[in-house]
C-alpha cells in the first residue's frame, strides 16, 4: 500500500465519534495548559498520561497529540494578550504579537498567529505523510550501532545548535542520563546507584521529574516577579478574521521560508523554540521596507508561528520512525508510548499500522479543528488569566503533586518534585537547558542498551561507530553538528579581531 | 538576603559535579569495566558520571572568568550586574517555598484532599485577601473536583489521609 492508501485508511480511524471527540476535549485542555502559567505542553502531557491507561494506544496517543496543538495554540494567545509567553516555543511570538494587539488589532494578531499556526502544523503533517514510509524502510536497515550513532547525533545536536552554552547543555544532557541510570539496569539486571534508598529502586520516573522541572519550575519563576497580568481586550471580530485571512497570501514568502526553517529543525533535533527564534531572526534580516520589526509587523506574527508548528508537527516523525524526540513534548509522548507497551521505532509501521497512520490523519483533523476552537474559545481562555495568581497559583501546584502521585502512588515522587522544581528554577534562571535532560532520562535506556550491544558486537572497540558507511556518515554528522557551530562562531570571532589589533 | 549570580552559578556548578561524584562513586561500587559477556553495569554510568564532572568544572571555570570580567567592568565605571536574587524576590519565593513544603508535609500526612483544601484557602485568605468563607469555598470545590474527576471518572485513587475514611471515602 502507498502512503496515500494508509493515510486514507488511517482518517477512516481517525474520524469516529469518540476519536474526534478527544480531539476536542485534548485541543481544549491544551489550550487550558497552554494558557496558564505553570502549565505548559510537556508537563500538561505529563499529567495526562496515568489517565490514558485505560484508552487503546491509539485513542490515547490522539488525546495527548491533540493536547499538544492546543497548548501551542494556547502559548500564542497569552504571548499576544499579555505579553506572556505561555511556552517556550512562543517567547518570539511576543516581539511583535502584543505591540499590534496593543495598537487595538488584537483579533488581527490572533487571526495571523492561529491561520499561520495551522499553516505550519499543516505543512509538518504533509511532510510527514509523504517521509513516513521512506523513514521506516530506511530505519528497518539499522542495527544497534546506528541506533547509538542516531541517538549520538540527537545529543549533539541539542549540545552543537542549542542556543545555551554547550557545556551547559552537556551538564543537563550528563545528568538525564545518570538520573535515567537509576535503579533496575535491564540490560545486567543488577540495582544500580540507589546508594541504599528503597525508593529508588524503581527508578526516578522521567513523568515525575518534568512535572517538577517544568511546573514547579516555571511556578517559582513567576512567583519571583510578581506577576501582574496586563492584558489586551480579546473579543473577537469575525469581519476582522476574515479581512486578515483575505491578507495572508501577502506572505506568501515568509510563509514558505519559515515554514522550511520548522520542518529542518523539526525533523533535526533542533526543537521548535529555536525554530521560531531563528525563523524570526531571518524574516527581521531579510525583510527591506516597512516598519521595523518589534513595533507589531505581520512578518513578525507570522515567522515564528509557521516554524514553531511546523517543528512541532515535524518533530513527530523522528520520534515514531527512529524513536529519537526532538523536543521535550515528544519525549514524554515517546515515554507514554513505552508505558503503553509500543516500541517507537521502524518495526512500529509494520506491526501498528492502524496506531501510526491514525495518529498521523488525526494531525490533519486535529489541527483544523484546533484553529476553530481557538478562534471560538479565545476570550473565555484569556479569562482564565484574569484569575488572581493566589488562587489560581495554588490549584496549579496541588494539580501538579496529584498528577506526580498518581504516575505510581509513590509518596516519595512528591519530594521529587519537589526537588525538580527547585533545579528547573535554578536551571532556567541560569540558561541550563530543560529539554535536553528529558530527552536524554527518556533515552537513557535506549542509548545504553544500544552501546551495550555495540560493544559486545565488537569486543569492546569504538571502531564499529565507524564500521560502515551509514553508521560512519551518522557519526560524522553528529561530530560536525558538536564541533562546527563554535569553530564557525570561534572563526568570525577571530577574522573580526585581526583588523582591530 | 542577596544573591550573586556568580554564587548561584558556583553552586549549580559544584551541585552538578556532586551528582557526578555520585554516579562515579556508585558505578565504582558495580564495577565499571569488562567481562565476558560485556561492559559491567557501572560502565555507562561511571562515564556518564566523568562528563558531568568535566562539564561543571568547566562550567566552575566560566564562571569564574565571567566574575572577574564583570569586576573589571564595574572597576572600569559600568554598571554592576544585577543580581540572581534581591531581598524582594527572595522574600516572594520564600513564603511560596514555605507554603509549598507545609503543602507536601501536609499533604503526606493528611492526604491530599486536606492538603490541597488547606493551601488553596490559606493562599487565597491570607495572600489574595478574601474573606476567609469564599477561600475556604474555592478550596472546598477544588477538593471537589479532583474528586470528581479522579475518583469518579477515572477510577484513580489518590492520597488519603485519616479523615477521609470517616466520611467513608476509601
Amino acid at each position: 500500500m502507498g502512503n496515500f492508501d494508509l493515510l486514507m485508511h488511517g482518517f477512516g480511524i481517525a474520524i469516529t465519534p469518540m476519536h474526534l471527540m478527544l480531539m476536542v476535549g485534548g485541543v481544549l485542555m491544551g489550550l487550558i495548559v497552554g494558557v496558564l502559567p505553570g502549565l505548559g505542553a510537556p508537563n500538561g502531557v505529563s499529567l495526562l498520561i496515568p489517565l490514558t491507561f485505560a484508552l487503546d494506544p491509539t485513542s490515547a496517543i490522539i488525546l495527548l497529540s491533540s493536547m499538544y496543538w492546543g497548548a501551542l495554540f494556547g502559548g500564542s494567545t497569552t504571548s499576544i494578550l499579555f505579553n506572556i509567553p505561555g511556552e517556550p516555543s512562543s517567547v518570539a511570538t511576543t516581539f511583535d504579537g502584543y505591540p499590534l494587539a496593543r495598537s487595538g488589532q488584537s483579533t488581527r494578531a490572533l487571526t495571523l498567529a492561529f491561520m499561520s499556526a495551522g499553516f505550519g502544523a499543516l505543512l509538518g503533517v504533509i511532510v510527514i505523510t509523504l517521509l513516513a514510509g521512506w523513514a521506516s524502510n530506511f530505519a528497518l536497515k539499522f542495527g544497534a550501532p546506528e541506533y547509538f550513532a542516531v541517538y549520538f547525533l540527537a545529543f549533539a545536536a541539542f549540545i552543537g545548535m542549542g542556543s545555551a552554552a554547550p557545556m551547559k547543555t552537556l551538564v543537563s544532557l550528563a545528568a538525564g542520563l545518570l538520573l535515567a541510570s537509576v535503579g533496575m539496569d535491564s540490560v545486567t539486571g543488577s540495582i544500580r546507584l540507589t546508594f541504599g534508598f528503597e525508593d529508588l529502586l524503581g527508578g526516578i520516573s522521567f513523568l515525575v521529574v518534568v512535572i517538577g522541572l517544568f511546573g514547579i519550575g516555571e511556578l517559582l519563576s513567576t512567583v519571583q516577579e510578581g506577576l501582574r497580568f496586563r492584558g489586551v481586550a480579546s473579543k473577537i471580530d469575525l469581519r476582522d478574521v476574515f479581512k486578515t485571512i483575505a491578507e495572508l497570501p501577502r506572505y506568501w514568502a515568509t510563509y514558505i521560508r519559515s515554514g522550511l526553517i520548522g520542518i529542518w529543525m523539526g525533523i533535526t533535533p533542533g526543537g521548535p523554540t529555536a525554530a521560531s527564534f531563528m525563523s524570526y531572526g531571518i524574516a527581521r534580516s531579510s525583510s527591506r521596507k516597512g516598519a521595523p520589526f518589534g513595533t507589531g509587523r505581520p512578518e513578525g506574527i507570522v515567522a515564528p508561528e509557521t516554524a514553531d508548528h511546523s517543528a512541532g508537527s515535524c518533530a513527530m516523525l523522528p520520534m515514531l520512525a527512529l524513536g529519537v524526540p526532538s523536543s521535550a513534548t515528544a519525549a514524554v509522548m515517546m515515554g507514554g508510548l513505552m508505558i503503553w507497551g509500543l516500541t517507537p521505532g521502524p518495526m512500529l509501521f509494520q506491526t501498528q499500522p492502524d496506531f501510526v497512520w491514525g495518529l498521523i490523519a488525526s494531525m490533519y483533523v486535529s489541527n483544523i479543528v484546533g484553529v476553530v476552537l481557538v478562534l471560538a474559545t479565545v476570550p473565555m481562555f484569556a479569562a482564565l488569566l484574569r484569575i488572581p495568581f493566589t488562587i489560581i497559583g495554588p490549584m496549579i501546584v496541588a494539580i501538579c503533586f496529584v498528577g506526580a502521585y498518581t504516575v505510581s502512588n509513590a509518596t516519595f515522587d512528591l519530594w521529587l518534585v519537589l526537588l525538580f522544581g527547585l533545579v528547573g528554577y535554578l536551571f532556567s534562571r541560569l540558561d541550563y537547558p530543560l529539554a535536553p535532560l528529558v530527552l536524554a532520562m527518556v533515552l537513557g535506556h535506549k542509548a545504553e542498551n544500544a552501546f551495550h550491544q555495540s560493544m559486545v558486537l565488537s569486543d569492546g572497540s569504538l571502531g564499529i561507530f565507524f564500521a560502515n558507511p551509514l553508521v560512519s556518515s551518522i557519526m560524522v554528522i553528529g561530530i560536525a553538528l558538536l564541533v562546527l557551530p563554535k569553530l564557525v562562531s570561534l572563526g568570525s570571532r577571530f577574522r573580526r579581531r585581526v583588523p582591530v589589533e | 538576603m542577596t544573591v550573586k549570580v556568580f554564587h548561584a552559578e558556583l553552586g549549580t556548578a559544584v551541585a552538578t559535579g556532586l551528582l557526578g561524584l555520585a554516579g562515579v562513586i556508585g558505578a565504582t561500587e558495580l564495577g565499571y569495566g569488562w567481562e565476558e559477556s560485556g561492559p559491567q553495569a557501572g560502565y555507562f554510568p561511571f562515564y556518564v558520571g566523568l562528563i558531568l564532572i568535566g562539564a561543571s568544572l568547566w562550567n566552575l571555570v566560566a564562571a569564574f572568568v565571567h566574575h572577574r570580567q564583570a569586576m573589571a567592568h564595574v572597576a572600569g565605571g559600568g554598571d554592576a550586574e544585577e543580581p540572581f536574587l534581591d531581598r524582594e524576590r527572595a522574600g516572594r519565593l520564600g513564603i511560596f517555598l514555605s507554603a509549598l513544603l507545609a503543602f507536601v508535609v501536609v499533604t503526606l500526612t493528611m492526604g491530599i484532599y486536606v492538603g490541597s483544601i488547606l493551601y488553596i484557602t490559606w493562599s487565597a485568605w491570607r495572600q489574595g485577601g478574601y474573606r476567609l468563607p469564599l477561600a475556604l469555598g474555592v478550596g472546598a470545590g477544588f477538593a471537589v473536583a479532583l474528586y470528581l474527576i479522579f475518583e469518579v471518572i477515572f477510577k484513580i485513587p489518590l492520597l488519603k489521609g485519616p479523615i477521609e475514611p470517616l466520611l467513608g471515602i476509601y
